[in-house]
């Protein structure tokens, strides 16, 4: 595929994307761990070691990602592994409506959101699309990839 | 600058947007009392350990935790004080408030413990149908004085008190019942309290 995607269209993909990314990290990251185990828990994927330790660190994985759409660092590496995160997220709801699982709350915002495990399906294909578009979109301008490259960053020339 | 310098200055920045963004959603947890009425509180005042409880008496999950607790007390009775506090899912629940006042009534005649045992005990009976009705029924097994009990059920101040107490829950962060806190340190489900509570307690009476 040779498709352009315009730099409008890949900036306003990677803000949404980092901004969902950063919001979920943030409310997980800063309130307990213990209850987002209780929901990874409840996806029955890991080990019982396995999720509090997952609890912990995912939220920092969703915030450095999302920062890093957000502000363009490593715009390509953080679009894919943003893509995957959502993938993951995806696959473990099928996994989880497959198995008949009963989930209250997909778990997906901490305490501040509650979607359900249908809504968050729908709401985490519309992000794996837009990752796409944010990675497609890579080397942008207005980013710090470029800032770094010495690039044209929408503010400033480089060198 | 050359170009690493930049690409280390641009990775400083975004860890320090993270750092940045998770200091904002800390900053937004209140503090909250684990306080509660001393007919809602048992073991010895000045016990070392304190286990708050955040519950729902029609949570089932709720109930499935009550064996870990009560085993729990039973192996370190006198040397642990637990504390309820309610913390009625509404959104779920259509009597979870109701139930709550109804023990909170109870426990003005100090039979507390007695109607929250009741609840847990008889809760997929009394969560499906007539629930007026078995409410009344528990009172009446545990002689209570039904006048007292109806009157304060209508009194906005038990009300108030089921209300101050989910404040402190939100507060908490509580997001799902039960939730206990041991000494501080939380606990989420009965898996959690029956996997790691005991080993926390023992570490803390260590103390």
């Amino acid at each position: 595929m040779s498709f352009k995607i315009p730099p409008a269209v890949g900036l306003a993909a990677r803000l949404i994307v980092g901004g969902v990314l950063v919001y979920a990290g943030a409310t997980k990251a800063a309130g307990p761990s213990e209850e987002f185990a209780i929901v990874i828990g409840s996806y029955d994927l890991m080990s019982k070691d396995m999720v509090l330790t997952a609890a912990t660190f995912l939220p920092w994985a969703e915030l450095l990602i999302g920062w890093a759409l957000i502000l363009g660092f490593q715009l390509r590496v953080a679009a894919a592994a943003a893509g995957a995160l959502f993938a993951a997220f995806l696959f473990a709801l099928i996994n989880v409506k497959a198995k008949g699982i009963e989930l209250p709350n997909c778990g997906c915002f901490g305490d501040a959101i509650h979607f359900t495990p249908v809504q968050a399906l729908l709401f985490d294909s519309f992000l794996v699309s837009l990752c796409f578009l944010a990675w497609r979109s890579a080397p942008a301008s207005w980013s710090l990839d470029s800032w770094a490259e010495g690039g044209y960053t929408g503010l400033t020339h480089g060198k | 600058m050359d170009r690493l310098t930049r690409v280390i200055l641009s990775a400083v920045l975004v860890l320090a947007a993270c750092v940045a963004s998770f200091l904002l959603a800390r900053g937004t947890r209140k503090p909250f009392s684990s306080e509660a009425p001393a007919y809602r509180s048992q073991g010895p005042a000045d016990a070392k350990v304190t286990i708050v409880e955040f519950s729902d008496f029609e949570c089932p999950a709720c109930r499935v935790a009550e064996a870990p607790m009560r085993a729990l007390l039973k192996l370190y009775d006198g040397k642990v004080r637990l504390v309820f506090k309610h913390f009625p899912l509404e959104r779920m629940h259509r009597w979870a408030r109701a139930s709550a006042v109804a023990a909170e009534c109870a426990g003005k005649q100090g039979k507390f413990w007695e109607y929250h045992h009741e609840l847990y005990d008889n809760q997929q009976e009394w969560s499906s149908e007539k629930a007026e009705e078995r409410f009344t029924a528990y009172a009446k097994k545990l002689k209570l004085d039904d006048a007292a009990w109806q009157a304060c059920r209508k009194d906005p101040a038990a009300n108030d008190a089921v209300s101050a107490d989910a404040k402190d829950g939100l507060n908490a962060w509580v997001g799902s019942t039960p939730t206990f806190f041991i000494n501080g340190k939380r606990f989420v489900g009965a898996m959690q309290l029956a996997e790691r509570g005991s080993l926390w307690v023992d570490k803390e009476l260590k103390k």
